[in-house]
């Protein structure tokens, strides 16, 4: 029991990160209808353009998020340009393919100009443990689930008290209402792409730093984690991408405890494709489903 | 012709199977990025069955095609349910979820004093069958080129019956289709099996010719490229995933200039095409307008 409720808290801290991951899938799967595969490839031009600033310029933390966050969304206006603005806007498969086609760009991209494939990227350092009986908790994963907090605070902000805001929710619930409304739509959707790049760009800060590396496999992570969360929370529900990091997290934990690491990988895969079949909504996702930050 | 030649003219015919496996689903209108999961399976069924069981390799490569089949088959039952992104996703799940239990799936015999067979990650070393037949790279290649006009074949013929306007209906609108009489459901399951069992085929062949495989080179970017050769080759023709990975293979692989820049190429192109001609160069329009000059 004791060993279950400790994995149980890995897991959520593991989880936050993946909500993270996941919350960006939906913005844009809300505002478009439509999945950015390269999601995780955009993320991972971030990561390494902050271990590039990290190894050859400064140490500066805030110079390397800086440095990270610019990545993620130079690639992200990208992949937004190509992929999304000028393919039609029935056409939501190609969209995807298109996509992927941009990912290979990406990832080959980064073979260039990082050759040596594995990077330094600034540690945490080693911090101390906080213990609570025989439980205890890493700071890195209180540090994770501060900074996931913090982010889940903002956008709840700006979904809800900004115009901004208003327009993306209305453009959610309805494309055609929002056209008739006089919504710019295609600002709101670059918008969007800037926004869920923001907080790609966060969560993959803060799992770069607490791996305290970066390779290029980081694309297809990314993408993976942020897929599975989000298909098991349900395709366009805010509320499910959290829920369903942080489940994602917490079966990963135990799976990885009690079975190891290759049972874990079976077992998320086999958990996505059950979900996609007995629950293609989600856990939250309805027919409507209701978008509340 | 030289080895390099033959090799590089055996990779072109051997990713035109999986080509034609995906290309094939998007005839029904899904798009698919697990086709690779059935080369996957027709590798390893393939490669188990001639350098573990020692079975003959005709023997072998039905049992591959077999296995395509069946789980393609079985995937497709379920999963044909979903449509669209859903299906898509889940068949990129299924993918994965094949190359992790690849991972750890292990089958080792004695054989000859070697222990032979699937090692999980490690991989599985010595599939001979070519070298212990005393067959050379070229006539192996002759025997690939012959089971893919096979594969072309049938699908040329399914053209002229009614089984290709079947498929290319319930793909073009599945309620229309249905509404016509067909059993749209059976047809996409139907569809997807036989898209597994080429799949299984060309994965067969290539573990022959590669002699070691393991479950990293069935990645999901080798899925990703097969799906990419139909959708810039064209819907039109079973032509247009060959020509696909002749652009690819044939050309930016191949070609010094393109050396350390062929995905950048490649993706741009795709993205391009994708854009441009939304149904690929070779696309049904191209093809009807072919038809009707060579008619005359």
């Amino acid at each position: 029991m004791v060993d279950f409720i400790q994995n149980t808290l890995d897991g959520i801290a593991l989880g936050s990160a993946y909500a993270l991951l996941a919350l960006g899938f939906t913005l844009i799967f809300g505002v478009m209808g439509r999945l950015n595969i390269a999601y995780g490839p955009c993320i991972m031009i971030g990561v390494f353009a902050g271990a590039g600033v990290y190894s050859d310029l400064t140490q500066s933390i805030v110079m390397i998020f800086v440095a990270t966050l610019a990545g993620t969304i130079l690639a992200s206006a990208y992949v937004e340009r190509v992929s999304f603005a000028a393919i039609r806007a029935d056409a939501a498969l190609a969209s995807m393919v298109s996509t992927f086609a941009v990912w290979m760009q990406l990832e080959e991209i980064v073979a260039h100009l990082f050759p040596a494939r594995t990077y330094a990227f600034k540690e945490l350092g080693h911090l101390s443990l906080i213990e609570a009986g025989p439980f205890f908790l890493r700071q890195e994963s209180l540090f994770m689930l501060l900074v996931t907090l913090a982010v889940l605070l903002g956008l709840a902000l700006v979904l809800g008290r900004s115009h901004f805001g208003l327009e993306l929710r209305a453009l959610t619930d309805s494309r055609r209402a929002a056209i008739i409304s006089g919504i710019n739509v295609r600002r709101i959707i670059f918008l969007t792409f800037l926004l869920a790049a923001m907080i790609g760009g966060v969560a993959g800060f803060m799992i770069a730093m607490s791996d305290g590396q970066v390779t290029p496999k980081f694309g297809l992570w990314a993408t993976m984690k942020g897929l599975v969360a989000m298909v098991i929370g349900g395709l366009a529900s805010l509320r499910g991408a959290v829920l369903g990091g942080m489940l994602l997290g917490i079966i990963e934990a135990q799976a990885q405890w009690y079975f190891g690491a290759s049972v874990r990988e079976i077992l998320v895969y086999a958990i996505l494709f059950a979900a996609l079949i007995l629950l293609p909504r989600g856990i939250l996702g309805g027919p409507h489903t209701v978008w509340r930050s | 012709m030289d080895v390099y030649t033959i090799t590089v003219l055996a990779n072109i015919a051997l990713f035109s199977f999986l080509a034609i496996s995906a290309w094939l689903l998007l005839l029904v209108g899904e798009i698919s990025f697990g086709q690779q999961a059935y080369f996957a399976i027709g590798a390893y069924t393939g490669g188990v069955s001639t350098a573990v069981l020692q079975l003959p390799f005709g023997i072998a490569l039905l049992m591959a095609i077999a296995a395509g089949g069946l789980f393609a088959g079985l995937v497709a039952i379920p999963a044909m349910r979903l449509s669209g992104l859903h299906f898509s996703i889940a068949s990129l799940a299924f993918a994965e979820l094949v190359r992790s239990v690849l991972n750890v799936f292990q089958y080792q015999r004695w054989v000859d004093g070697y222990l032979t067979g699937p090692d999980g990650v490690n991989g599985f070393r010595d599939i001979r069958w070519i070298y212990d037949a005393g067959i050379d790279p070229g006539t192996y290649f002759l025997m690939i080129l012959g089971c893919l006009s096979v594969v072309m074949l049938g699908v040329v013929m399914a053209s002229y019956g009614r089984g290709m306007t079947i498929v290319r209906s319930v793909g073009e609108n599945r309620r229309l289709a249905a509404a016509q009489g067909m059993n749209a459901t059976r047809v996409r399951i139907i569809t997807a099996s036989v898209a597994g069992a080429i799949a299984a085929l060309g994965g067969t062949l290539y573990a022959h010719m590669a002699t070691y495989i393991e479950p990293a080179q069935f990645g999901l970017m080798i899925g990703v490229h097969s799906l990419a050769y139909g959708l810039i080759g064209g819907m039109g023709t079973v032509f247009g995933p060959l020509l696909g990975v002749l652009i690819d293979i044939g050309a930016l692989e191949t070609l010094r200039i393109f050396s350390g820049y062929r995905m950048i190429f490649f993706g741009g192109l795709v993205a391009l095409v994708l854009i441009m001609r939304p149904r690929g160069i070779l696309d049904e329009a191209t093809v009807a307008k072919v038809q009707r000059w060579l008619r005359g």
